[in-house]
């Protein structure tokens, strides 16, 4: 049998979800590029980090590179198909070049801090790291998998919790007034997954929310279930990376908290107790998505401009 | 933060860090001054905790022990730490007295952020930078000592005037005195360029050389031919100004100051050049790395005929400065644009292009919120307020000096031909709310104009002679001020409200006074003015009118009781009479007294609001190079004054706009403004600040900071600075 497709062009005079256009405004407001950030004023800070430091660094964001490739190449557009508007389908491409952008974000700080032979060895970690890729195999897996729900729910955690092992880092190195312009650079990208994460999430409880009460049940003990998989497994790969450091501890109490982030974000109640998510503050302060940071514009570019809404002035605004 | 788990390198050896800043804690004690507790309240002692700690966990510990000061001053000056020449001035009696004095104020730090920025970027440390040689006593007393060039009651003045937060000396200043290696006292340094080969590599190099030094550096490239313009009459041989800001910006780059303060440079441009919308373009976000500039800051200088134009919806014109150099014979920087503008236009010798005069305004607001730049300076606003004989066309690094200049030439072999005059400031700040508390208003501001005449005194940059030689003839300073929110907020008046404005006005009018009085009090002593004095509305007398045939007195109740309460005397206009008099007889001896600068550092120390802005947020996240992100309770904060510590993104332009205008009026130079917006607001709300602003007579305007609010359901439970 022959089905004919209707092509119908998008029509952001219709919005069947104000969501959809909030953060596609949003997204596209906070639209930046790496070459902004001038991550080469950090090299001198790089050159009195200790060799370990170092190579803990390269690691986290070879470790966050893949997620971001991931997220960017299969996971963004897995959730193409279970659109439900038009609208949400521009914002998933927004989402998944974001992530791109993102990607290449990590490559730009490697070219201007590190040798070529070091970053070789970052990345070979990274594919030799059993903690490591099995992340991202569980991942694809479900990015493969049939089940709509299941994808956004993939999405969401990668969004709102994988990432978290890796942000952890660049936040605790500023907080120590090291790599603060890299620092900025995460940040942008902070500033980008809550909001993927927060979107993912919400477009995820509306279906759930359609869906009969047997489906629900399963998909909530499965959601669960995945969290814990991840968990166990994130608390390997987090072990890998900070314990030379003696930051296992600290970061696995940020891991809770973006876990029962991620949670919040679908729906759902959160898993860890409050007083396992007493994250250290100065990581915690750091982390704000608003961009209300008072920078001094002399070392760096900050993280809180905006493209602006272009409108113009009239003949009223003139006069004088 | 968790016990470090033992790891073991192939070769057995314990790899684990050692002091790896598990006692740092004060770094999370003070960022839970932005979270609430779990009762929802604020948390402002742990931010007096963060200073304790820091001092108990890391200052102490790491601080150089001396048995009496006699020892700490030998070995200082022995090992080169300590400039003999300041030291041998005085008799050790004295200097032992005057450490006395200091310590006997018992001065504590009352934010973290003053004690980590002081202890960061300012005491004397040893070579390796492992430990510290000064406490804040020492380097005040130091800082004292060195201004006071050997006069025992002045040094006894500045100590006592900087340890109880009265006057605080700018950075360089502060940071430089009597150290044996160490940068320049001077903050500001504005040079002009030329349209020839050796006036640009001259540029570059005197970038170069007063970066090294530690100062901020302006240059101004309105009077280079724009892009295609011809060379040897070879039509479209000109690169323009963006090779010029690119070579410009890696110069800066390379030369910091001993690695204590990054070089920073800014270029500013006439709106009317040829090349202003490729210059703007630089700070775009899609700009091509071959032409984007990131650490270089931009600003736009904006005649009255563009305002005029934009009003009416016309076109500007754009003007070829080589061709306008050679029909005038003086550099396009040199001419008033709104003067003589209809005649350029109809001057068929000089090429020309258009563009919208809106278009421009839109752009450059475009731009502001992307980038924050570009800096705007009315042009003939500050023309028109400037008392002394010549034409500002540029500004600097914060957009608060605004002093007259002159051309340099050269001959063939690169030597001077004629020297001109290059532009110097060095400034240090009031901090309002401890001058109203003071003993003497007026001793106050004397002091202060004498501790930043020593340091004009004192510079010589020889390595730039225009700058020298300009320095020698002007003695220009910038007495600037600080926290007026955290003392309005005190004295709970709201920023920006009738009295708020009422106060501005009436202080800054007493400041002058008292300022022009020790300025006229220096010329009569040294039998000496600056240079130019006779051509000045000074000398002529003009400048008095506005003073002689006008009360000037506070219009609202709580003002009255504010001066009174202090025991601040309002200048009177007999009194103006008689200084009025004092002056045209015996000259004052500074060229600029006046300019209102940021004040980041200066303020964290000294524990103030920043210049007179309103607050950016009741905790502020600080985020610098050398700093990481502090966070930063705004002074006087409690749960009694909340509610008149209203932010700046609250605030809105237009009280800030009212703020400076008062302000202005009494200052000779300029005043940074910086505006805040929310991200909601667009590009028309910024237009409609910069038409507000110039119609208020605002001078500069420095900054736009843009603020985003986390979209809801993203943010961060319990942050403090994250709520409205």
């Amino acid at each position: 049998m022959n089905t004919r497709l209707i092509s119908r062009p998008v029509n952001w005079n219709k919005i069947e979800d104000p969501v959809d256009l909030d953060v596609w405004n949003r997204l596209t407001q906070n639209f930046w590029l790496p070459e902004k950030v001038p991550v080469s004023n950090d090299i001198q800070s790089w050159e009195t980090l200790r060799p370990h430091e170092q190579k803990l660094t390269m690691h986290v964001f070879t470790g966050l590179t893949m997620l971001d490739t991931i997220q960017g190449t299969v996971g963004a557009m897995s959730l193409m198909p279970d659109a439900r508007t038009q609208h949400e389908e521009a914002v998933i491409t927004n989402i998944a070049f974001m992530e791109s952008v993102h990607a290449k974000s990590y490559s730009s700080v490697f070219s201007t801090l590190c040798l070529t032979s070091d970053i070789d060895e970052a990345f070979r970690w990274s594919e030799d790291n059993p903690n490591l890729q099995k992340k991202a195999e569980i991942v694809l897996n479900y990015y493969h998998g049939t089940d709509p729900l299941k994808r956004k729910v993939a999405s969401t955690l990668l969004e709102s919790f994988l990432f978290y092992s890796g942000f952890y880092l660049p936040m605790y190195w500023s907080s120590r007034a090291k790599l603060t312009n890299t620092a900025d650079l995460i940040r942008l990208i902070i500033r980008d997954e809550a909001i993927h994460g927060y979107y993912i999430g919400y477009k995820f409880q509306l279906a759930y929310n359609e869906a009969d009460p047997k489906v629900q049940e399963e998909i909530k003990q499965y959601t669960y279930d995945l969290l814990l998989e991840l968990y166990e497994n994130e608390i390997k790969y987090t072990a890998d990376l900070y314990d030379e450091m003696g930051l296992t501890a600290d970061v696995k109490k940020f891991l809770h908290y973006n876990a029962n982030k991620a949670l919040m974000n679908l729906g759902f109640d959160p898993l860890f107790p409050k007083d396992e998510c007493e994250v250290n503050p100065a990581i915690l302060a750091a982390l704000s998505p608003n961009a209300d940071e008072n920078h001094d514009f002399f070392s760096g570019s900050g993280s809180s401009y905006v493209i602006g809404k272009h409108e113009s002035t009239t003949d009223d605004d003139w006069d004088f | 933060m968790g016990t470090p788990v033992e790891v073991v390198d192939d070769n057995g050896v314990s790899t684990n860090t050692t002091a790896i800043e598990s006692a740092m804690s004060y770094h999370e004690l003070n960022a839970m001054i932005n979270l609430w507790d779990k009762d929802g309240k604020m948390q402002l002692d742990k931010d007096k905790m963060a200073a304790r700690r820091y001092f108990l966990d890391h200052v102490n510990q790491n601080t150089v022990f001396f048995h009496s000061l006699r020892e700490r001053l030998d070995y200082l000056v022995e090992n080169e730490y300590y400039e003999k020449e300041v030291l041998d001035q005085y008799r050790f009696e004295f200097i032992e007295q005057l450490e006395k004095l200091a310590y006997s104020k018992k001065f504590r730090f009352e934010a973290f952020m003053g004690a980590y920025k002081f202890y960061t970027g300012y005491a004397l440390k040893t070579f390796d930078g492992a430990r510290y040689l000064e406490r804040f006593e020492d380097r005040v007393v130091m800082v004292a000592l060195a201004l006071a060039e050997g006069d025992e009651a002045i040094a006894s003045s500045l100590v006592e005037e900087i340890i109880s937060g009265r006057f605080q000396p700018a950075t360089p200043t502060f940071l430089n005195c009597g150290k044996k290696q160490r940068g320049e006292f001077v903050s500001c340094f504005l040079l002009r360029i030329e349209d020839n080969m050796e006036s640009i590599s001259r540029g570059i190099n005197s970038a170069l050389q007063l970066s090294k030094r530690g100062g901020g550096v302006a240059l101004s490239l309105s009077n280079i031919r724009e892009y295609g313009a011809p060379i040897k009459k070879i039509e479209g041989q000109s690169s323009g100004i963006i090779p010029v800001m690119k070579l410009l910006e890696d110069a800066f780059s390379y030369a910091n100051q001993l690695g204590a303060r990054q070089g920073a440079g800014a270029v500013y441009l006439n709106a009317h050049h040829p090349d202003i919308l490729r210059f703007l373009d630089t700070k775009r976000e899609n700009a091509d790395e071959k032409i984007r500039i990131k650490t270089l800051s931009i600003g736009v200088v904006i005649p009255d005929i563009t305002m005029h134009l934009a009003k009416d919806n016309e076109d500007m014109y754009l003007f070829s400065p080589y061709d306008v150099e050679k029909v005038y014979g003086v550099p396009f920087g040199d001419i008033s644009v709104t003067e003589k503008y209809q005649e350029m236009v109809d001057d068929p010798r000089i090429r020309k292009s258009k563009i919208k005069a809106r278009t421009l305004f839109e752009r450059i607001a475009e731009l502001q919120f992307e980038s924050g730049y570009p800096y705007i300076m009315y042009e003939d606003t500050v023309n028109n307020a400037n008392p002394v004989a010549g034409r500002i066309n540029m500004s600097n690094l914060c957009s608060e000096i605004l002093q007259v200049n002159t051309p340099t030439t050269y001959n063939a072999d690169l030597s001077y031909n004629e020297i001109g005059k290059d532009i110097s400031c060095n400034l240090g700040s009031l901090n309002i709310a401890m001058v109203m508390d003071g003993p003497d208003f007026g001793k106050t501001i004397e002091t202060s104009i004498r501790a930043l005449t020593a340091v004009s005194d004192q510079s010589d940059i020889e390595s730039v002679r225009s700058i020298s030689d300009g320095n020698h003839k002007s003695h220009a300073i910038g007495l600037g001020q600080m926290n007026l929110h955290g003392y309005l907020a005190r004295e709970k008046v709201h920023y920006g409200s009738e009295v708020a404005l009422d106060f501005t006005n009436i202080y800054f009018y007493t400041v002058l006074f008292h300022a022009l009085k020790a300025s006229n009090k220096l010329a009569i002593e040294r039998k000496s003015h600056f240079v130019g004095f006779e051509n000045s509305k000074y000398a002529s007398g003009e400048f008095f009118d506005k003073y002689i045939n006008q009360v000037w007195a506070p219009e609202t109740e709580k003002t009255k009781e504010l001066f009174a309460g202090s025991n601040i005397a309002i200048p009177t206009q007999a009194d103006w009479v008689e200084l009025k008099a004092s002056i045209q007889k015996h000259g004052i001896y500074n060229q600029n007294l006046q300019a209102v600068p940021p004040t980041g550092s200066i303020s964290y120390i000294n524990n103030s609001t920043s210049s007179i802005h309103p607050i950016a947020s009741r905790i502020e996240i600080r985020k610098e190079g050398k700093l990481g992100r502090v966070y930063y309770p705004a002074p006087f904060l409690s749960d009694e004054t909340w509610e008149y510590y209203d932010d700046a993104y609250e605030v809105g332009p237009e009280k800030i706009i009212d703020t400076y205008a008062v302000a202005t009026q009494h200052v000779d130079q300029g005043l940074s403004l910086t505006l805040f917006f929310k991200d909601t607001d667009t590009t028309r709300d910024v237009n409609r600040a910069q038409i507000y602003a110039w119609r208020k007579g605002i001078k500069t305007i420095y900054y736009i900071r843009i603020r985003q609010q986390a979209l809801t359901g993203t943010e961060v439970d319990s942050c403090v600075s994250c709520m409205l």
